[in-house]
C-alpha cells in the first residue's frame, strides 16, 4: 500500500501544470524523464493491483508473455515522435500517457517479472537495447526534425541520451551474464 | 566479519604518502597566509612571484595534492588493515602511482613558479597555461587511478577468498571513495586532453563553455570525494574512539552508494549562473545538486544517534546530558567532532548556493572561499587531523605521548578559531561585494571597498593562527613519525554494530550495478548541456594571458 500511495503521489505530482510545463519544455526531460518517472509510477503501483485483481493477472498474465508484450506495444507507441507531439497538442493524448505509461507499461512488467525466466530477462534487455540504439541512430542522424514542437539540438540530445541509455543496458547484460547476480538477493547477513 | 590483523602491512608506503601530503601542506599553507596578508592590506608580495601564482599554487597544493596524498595513506591503510593484508604487487602499484604523482605535480609547480601556469586552480579555458602543465595533471590523475585499481584488486581478491561475506565497511568506504573520484577525473582527464592541443596551439580555439562544464563535473566531485573521505571516519573511527557502537551497518552503506550514485550531476550548480543554458536545466540541475542532502542528512541521524547512545551508557542523563558524557579533551575526538558541527554550517552555505537567486548575490564573491574553507578546510581537513593523532604512531610504531596529545589539542583550537576568524569574516565581506580571486585593491579609494578592510583585517588574523597550526600539526606528525617513544598503537576502527540495528542486506555488494546507475543518472545530468555545448558551439576563444 506504501508502494502504490508513492506511485500515486509520483503520477499526480507530474500531472501538476508546472512541472508538466518544466518537463515537457525539453525533448530529452519529456522523453527521459516525464515518460521514465511515469513508467516507474506503475512499478510502484503494481502491488496494490496483484493484490486486489489478483485473479485477472492471474487469467489473463499466467506466463508473463502478455503483460510483456503489452510493455512493449506502449514503449513502442511512446516512442513515435508523432506520438510525443500529439500529446503536446491534444489534452487526451496527455491523458492517454499519464494512463497508458504508469498503468499500462509500469503495472503489467512488474506483474511479467517474477514470472518469465532469467534467459527471458535477459532476451527483454536485448530488445530493449536494440529498440534504443535504432532510435539513437534516428534522433542523431535524422536531418529534419521529426518532431515539430522540439528543435533539432533537442533531438540530437534524445538521441544521445538513447545511446547511453544503450550502453548502460549492455554494462547491465554483461553484468548478468558474468557475474552471479543470486549473490546479491539471498537473505540478508550479519556484518560490521 | 573477518578479524583483522593486528597492524598495516604497507607502513612505508602509508608513511610516504603522509609526510609528502604535511610538507606540501606547510608550503601550500604559508602561500595561504601570504594571501591571506595581502587581502588585509598589510603585506605586498614581492621577490619575483605574484598574488595569482601564489593563489594558483596554494589551491593546487591544497586541494588537490595535499588531500590526495593524504586521502591514498589513510585509504590504503584501512583497506590493508581490514582486508589482511596487500599484497607485494598491489603495493608496488602503490609506490608507481606515488612516483606518477610526484612527477606530474613538480611538473605542475614548475610551471607555475615559472610564471608560465597563472590560471588559478580551476584550470579551465580560455586562460591557457604552458601545456606541460596539464601535462603534469595527466600523471596526477594517472596516480588517482592506479591508486584505485590498487583498492579494486584487493577487494575484489578478498570477496574472492570470502564467498558470501560483505566486505568489511571501511574497504567499503575505500572502495566507493575511489568509484567516484575515477568519474570525477574522467571528466577533468576529457577536459586535458582537450585543452593540450589548443595549448600546445596545435588547434587555434575552444569552447570555453565545454571546458568549464567538464572541469566543474570534476572539481565538484572532488570536493564531496573528500567529503567521503571525512564521513569514512566518522563512521568508522569516531566510534571507537569515544567507545560506542556503529549505529547501523546498512545505513552506512547505503550512504556510499548514494554519495557515489548521485554526485556527479551536482557539478552543475557551480555553474548556476552561466550564461547559455535553460532555466529549466537549472532548476532540473538544483535537484540534482540538492540530492546529495539525503546521504548527508543520514549521516547526520545516524551520528548524532551514535553520539547519543554513547553519551548515556557513560551516564549521561536528560535530555542533553549526554553531550557532556563525550570524551571532550582526546584530541582524536575533539579535531573529528568539531569538523562535523562545521559541516553542519558548510553543508547549509552550499545549500544556499544551489539556489539561483542567492548564487547571485554571492558569485565570485569571498563568501564562496569562505565556504569552501569551512567544508574542505574544516570538516575535512580537520577529520584528517584528528586520524594523524593515532594512523600515524601506529604506522610507524609509536606511541602518542601525553605532551603531543596536549599540543594537538592546542593545535586544534588555534585551526577552530582561526578558521572562525578567517571564514565568518570572508562570508560577511562576501555579502558586501568583496571578490574572491583579486590581489588588495581600494579601486582608487572607493569607500565600498574601504568599507570591506575591517573585515578583511580578520581574514589575515584568521589566517596568522591557522599558520600557526599548520605548524604545529606538521610538528606533530613529524614526531609522531619519528621522535615519539616506540610502542604499539591500536589502529582505530569500529567492529560491532548496535544491537537493533538492521542485518546488512546483500544487494549493498553489488558495485557492478551502482556503477551503472551512476553512469545512468550522470548521462541524466550532462547529456543535455554537453550536446547542447558542442551542438550550438560559440566561436571558440584563442588562448588567453593575462600573466
Amino acid at each position: 500500500m506504501k508502494q502504490f500511495r508513492y506511485g500515486l503521489t509520483l503520477v499526480i505530482f507530474l500531472a501538476l501544470p508546472p512541472a508538466r510545463d518544466l518537463l515537457e519544455s525539453v525533448m530529452a526531460f519529456h522523453m527521459h524523464m516525464q515518460m521514465m518517472l511515469l513508467f516507474v509510477a506503475g512499478l510502484l503501483m503494481a502491488p496494490f493491483f496483484q493484490k486486489h485483481f489478483g485473479h485477472i493477472f492471474g487469467k489473463y498474465n499466467e506466463t508473463g508473455l502478455p503483460g510483456v508484450v503489452l510493455f512493449l506495444i506502449i514503449l513502442l507507441y511512446w516512442m513515435l515522435p508523432r506520438a510525443m507531439d500529439e500529446a503536446l497538442e491534444l489534452w487526451y493524448v496527455e491523458l492517454w500517457k499519464f494512463i497508458s505509461l504508469p498503468f499500462l507499461a509500469g503495472v503489467p512488467l512488474r506483474d511479467s517479472w517474477k514470472k518469465i525466466s532469467r534467459t527471458f530477462e535477459v532476451v527483454l534487455f536485448l530488445v530493449l537495447m536494440v529498440i534504443f540504439a535504432v532510435l539513437a541512430y534516428l534522433y542523431i542522424f535524422a536531418e529534419s526534425t521529426l518532431c515539430n514542437n522540439y528543435l533539432m539540438i533537442d533531438q540530437q540530445t534524445v538521441g544521445w541520451g538513447f545511446a547511453f541509455l544503450v550502453l548502460c543496458i549492455i554494462m547491465y547484460i554483461l553484468l548478468v551474464l558474468f557475474t552471479d547476480q543470486s549473490q546479491y538477493f539471498g537473505d540478508d547477513s550479519e556484518s560490521a | 566479519m573477518k578479524k583483522p590483523l593486528k597492524i598495516v602491512t604497507s607502513n612505508t608506503l602509508a608513511l610516504t604518502n603522509f609526510a609528502t601530503a604535511f610538507a606540501l601542506l606547510l608550503v601550500g599553507g604559508f602561500l595561504g597566509l601570504v594571501q591571506g596578508l595581502n587581502r588585509a592590506g598589510v603585506l605586498e608580495i614581492v621577490g619575483g612571484i605574484n598574488y595569482y601564482e601564489v593563489l594558483t599554487l596554494h589551491g593546487i597544493l591544497l586541494i588537490l595534492a595535499f588531500t590526495t596524498l593524504f586521502m591514498n595513506g589513510y585509504l590504503w591503510s584501512a583497506v590493508d588493515y581490514v582486508l589482511g593484508g596487500l599484497t607485494k604487487g598491489i603495493r608496488m602499484l602503490g609506490w608507481v602511482a606515488y612516483g606518477l604523482f610526484m612527477f606530474g605535480s613538480i611538473l605542475v609547480v614548475i610551471m607555475v613558479l615559472a610564471g608560465e601556469a597563472t590560471v588559478l586552480y580551476t584550470f579551465y579555458a580560455p586562460m591557457a597555461a604552458s601545456p606541460w602543465f596539464y601535462i603534469g595533471l595527466v600523471f596526477v590523475v594517472l596516480n588517482i587511478w592506479l591508486s584505485g585499481i590498487g583498492v579494486f584488486i584487493s577487494a575484489f581478491r578478498w570477496k574472492r577468498r570470502n564467498k558470501g561475506a560483505h566486505l568489511p565497511l571501511f574497504a567499503f568506504f575505500a572502495v566507493g571513495v575511489y568509484v567516484l573520484i575515477t568519474f570525477s577525473t574522467m571528466f577533468v582527464a576529457a577536459e586535458v586532453f582537450y585543452i593540450i592541443p589548443w595549448a600546445f596551439g596545435w588547434i587555434d580555439t575552444i569552447n570555453v563553455m565545454l571546458t568549464r562544464t567538464l572541469f566543474w563535473a570534476f572539481g565538484h566531485t572532488l570536493v564531496n570525494v573528500w567529503y567521503l573521505v571525512a564521513v569514512s571516519a566518522w563512521y568508522m573511527v569516531l566510534p571507537k574512539v569515544i567507545g560506542g557502537k556503529l549505529f547501523s551497518d546498512s545505513l552506512a552503506r547505503a550512504v556510499v552508494i548514494l554519495i557515489v550514485v548521485l554526485n556527479v550531476p551536482g557539478g552543475f550548480h557551480h555553474q548556476i549562473v552561466d550564461p547559455g543554458f535553460s532555466e529549466g536545466l537549472k532548476f532540473m540541475h538544483l535537484f540534482m545538486s540538492l540530492a546529495i542532502a539525503v546521504p548527508s542528512l543520514l549521516t547526520a541521524f545516524a551520528l548524532f544517534a551514535t553520539l547519543e547512545r554513547t553519551g548515556r551508557r557513560r551516564g549521561g542523563k536528560g535530555l542533553l546530558g549526554w553531550f557532556w558524557k563525550l570524551p571532550w579533551y582526546d584530541v582524536r575526538f575533539l579535531a573529528i567532532m568539531l569538523a562535523m558541527i562545521s559541516f553542519i554550517f558548510g553543508g547549509a552555505g552550499g545549500i544556499a548556493q544551489t539556489n539561483n537567486q542567492l548564487n547571485q548575490v554571492v558569485h565570485n564573491t569571498l563568501w564562496v572561499v569562505g565556504h569552501f574553507h569551512v567544508t574542505v578546510g574544516v570538516a575535512v581537513v580537520l577529520t584528517f587531523f584528528g586520524l594523524v593523532y593515532w594512523l600515524i604512531p601506529h604506522l610507524s610504531g609509536r606511541v602518542l605521548t601525553k605532551k603531543i596529545h596536549n599540543l594537538g589539542i592546542w593545535q586544534t583550537m588555534f585551526w577552530t578559531v582561526g578558521m572562525l576568524f578567517m571564514t565568518l569574516s570572508m562570508s560577511y565581506v562576501g555579502l558586501l561585494g568583496s571578490p574572491r580571486r583579486t590581489e588588495y585593491t581600494t579601486y582608487g579609494g572607493s569607500e565600498t571597498a574601504l568599507a570591506w578592510d575591517p573585515y578583511l583585517l580578520f581574514v589575515g588574523a584568521g589566517g596568522t593562527l591557522l599558520m600557526v597550526g599548520i605548524v604545529l600539526i606538521v610538528y606533530i606528525v613529524f614526531h609522531l613519525m619519528f621522535l615519539a617513544p616506540k610502542g604499539y598503537t591500536e589502529f582505530m576502527v569500529v567492529e560491532e554494530q548496535e544491537e537493533d540495528a538492521h542485518k546488512t542486506p546483500k544487494w549493498t555488494e553489488n558495485w557492478g550495478l551502482w556503477v551503472i546507475v551512476a553512469i545512468l543518472i550522470i548521462s541524466m545530468g550532462y547529456v543535455v548541456p554537453l550536446v547542447d555545448l558542442i551542438g550550438n558551439a560559440p566561436p571558440g576563444s584563442p588562448p588567453i594571458r593575462t600573466f
